[in-house]
């Protein structure tokens, strides 16, 4: 499988960003949701100091994911209503914006509670505030949390979607994204092969897609 | 006879003068500490504390410090430190709100004047070893002290707090005492 994405196919790179990126931030996710509740102990600064740790490996995935994707085109859509190409693309582009403010707010909550930040016990990070600041921390702590519920929202919006494509209108629209699709790029199998050539008809498929930037 | 006559009040005055007794002027001076938590260092002070102290350099064998510190007036900056340091674990605020710095020996040596003693946190004691620097200006003097302690020999931070890779067991202690002659004194 090509690093780069094609035309027609997100490449080995962009995959491997999505999976490892989605199977961080639901760790991330169930992790954040138990440890606020623990009481304060040795064991709990360890569980939020993975949390931190892992916030900060998905900010810098994030970096590296949004240089790759404006470096890299973007698969053309498959066939599909407008609307839904519109909304799949207003997903990403909040998903996106969210992948850098959940642990940007992360590490603002941090910094204004006072808290040291470490990665994995080795690199020290600077405070975003220099110092406590009593008065954003709830701020912080608060976009932080919502923040998390819309990407929450989002991810199933994702998810739901790239079930219904495949399940409802059997389209390789999650398949393209999976690992694995090698066949599919090269020879694309009998049954799904008459999707394909209506790629190269659609009317957006000549078009560069502007989505997902900043 | 009579030469030793007149040479005795003297005396008398140069000896009430080697034990010299200074009252602190809190206002003017502090108390701190500070600790290592993941890998960042955190300060804090103890407002209130109560210091007796003789000191003459010149008869170090009078000297003596007799420190009575306010564990409970602790302060870190952090609300959430400030919470955790109170708690059994630590200080222990409701048992052990006093802790207590008596000196054994003054000594002029090497590393200039130091002073051994006992410190009692939490109602175990152990010997320290205070580095001094006594400075006098005026009819007055300031009294600089350092040392480094290590806080499970005092059993601050028990348990699972105990571990040393989240909160250091060196804790330096510097003190700034502005010193003013005890009436009398």
């Amino acid at each position: 499988m090509a690093l780069s994405n094609s035309s027609v196919l997100w490449g080995s790179g962009a995959r491997s960003l999505h999976w490892l990126m989605a199977i961080l931030i639901v760790v991330l996710g169930i992790v954040g949701l138990y440890m606020a509740g623990l009481p304060n102990s040795p064991d709990k600064i360890r569980i939020y100091a993975i949390h931190k740790s892992v916030g900060l490996t998905v900010l810098a995935l994030a970096i590296l994911r949004l240089l790759w994707r404006l470096g890299n085109r973007r698969p053309t859509d498959l066939p599909m209503p407008a609307w839904q190409a519109w909304s799949a693309h207003a997903v990403h582009g909040l998903l996106y914006v969210l992948m850098f403010a959940l642990p940007l707010s992360g590490w603002l909550y941090n910094s204004a509670s006072g808290y040291p930040l470490q990665w994995f016990w080795t690199v020290q990070l600077p405070s975003l505030t220099g110092g406590a600041d009593p008065a954003l921390k709830p701020i912080a702590h608060a976009i932080h949390e919502w923040g998390f519920y819309v990407l929450g929202a989002l991810v199933i919006a994702h998810a739901g979607a790239a079930l219904r494509h495949h399940f409802v209108d059997r389209d390789e629209t999650l398949l393209r994204m999976l690992p694995g699709l090698r066949r599919f790029r090269a020879e694309p199998p009998a049954t799904t092969s008459s999707s394909l050539p209506n790629i190269e008809k659609h009317p957006s498929a000549t078009a560069t897609i502007p989505e997902n930037k900043p | 006879m009579m030469r030793l006559a007149l040479l005795l009040p003297l005396a008398v005055s140069a000896g009430a003068a080697n034990a010299k007794d200074w009252t602190v002027d809190p206002a003017a001076s502090s108390l701190g500490f500070s600790g290592m938590y993941q890998g960042e260092k955190f300060s804090g002070k103890f407002s209130r504390f109560d210091a007796a102290i003789s000191l003459d350099t010149a008869d170090l064998a009078k000297a003596k410090f007799d420190v009575s510190i306010d564990v409970t007036s602790a302060n870190t900056g952090n609300g959430d430190y400030d919470a955790q340091i109170k708690a059994p674990e630590f200080f222990d605020f409701a048992k052990f709100p006093k802790a207590r710095f008596v000196t054994t020996v003054f000594r002029d040596g090497d590393e200039g004047l130091v002073a051994d003693g006992t410190l009692t946190i939490r109602n175990k004691s152990h010997a320290v070893t205070l580095k001094l620097t006594f400075k006098p200006a005026g009819d007055g003097a300031t009294l600089d002290v350092e040392t480094t302690l290590k806080r499970l020999d005092f059993d601050v931070g028990t348990g699972d707090w105990a571990d040393t890779s989240l909160i250091a067991n060196e804790v330096p202690v510097t003190a700034h005492l502005a010193l003013k002659p005890k009436p009398g004194g």
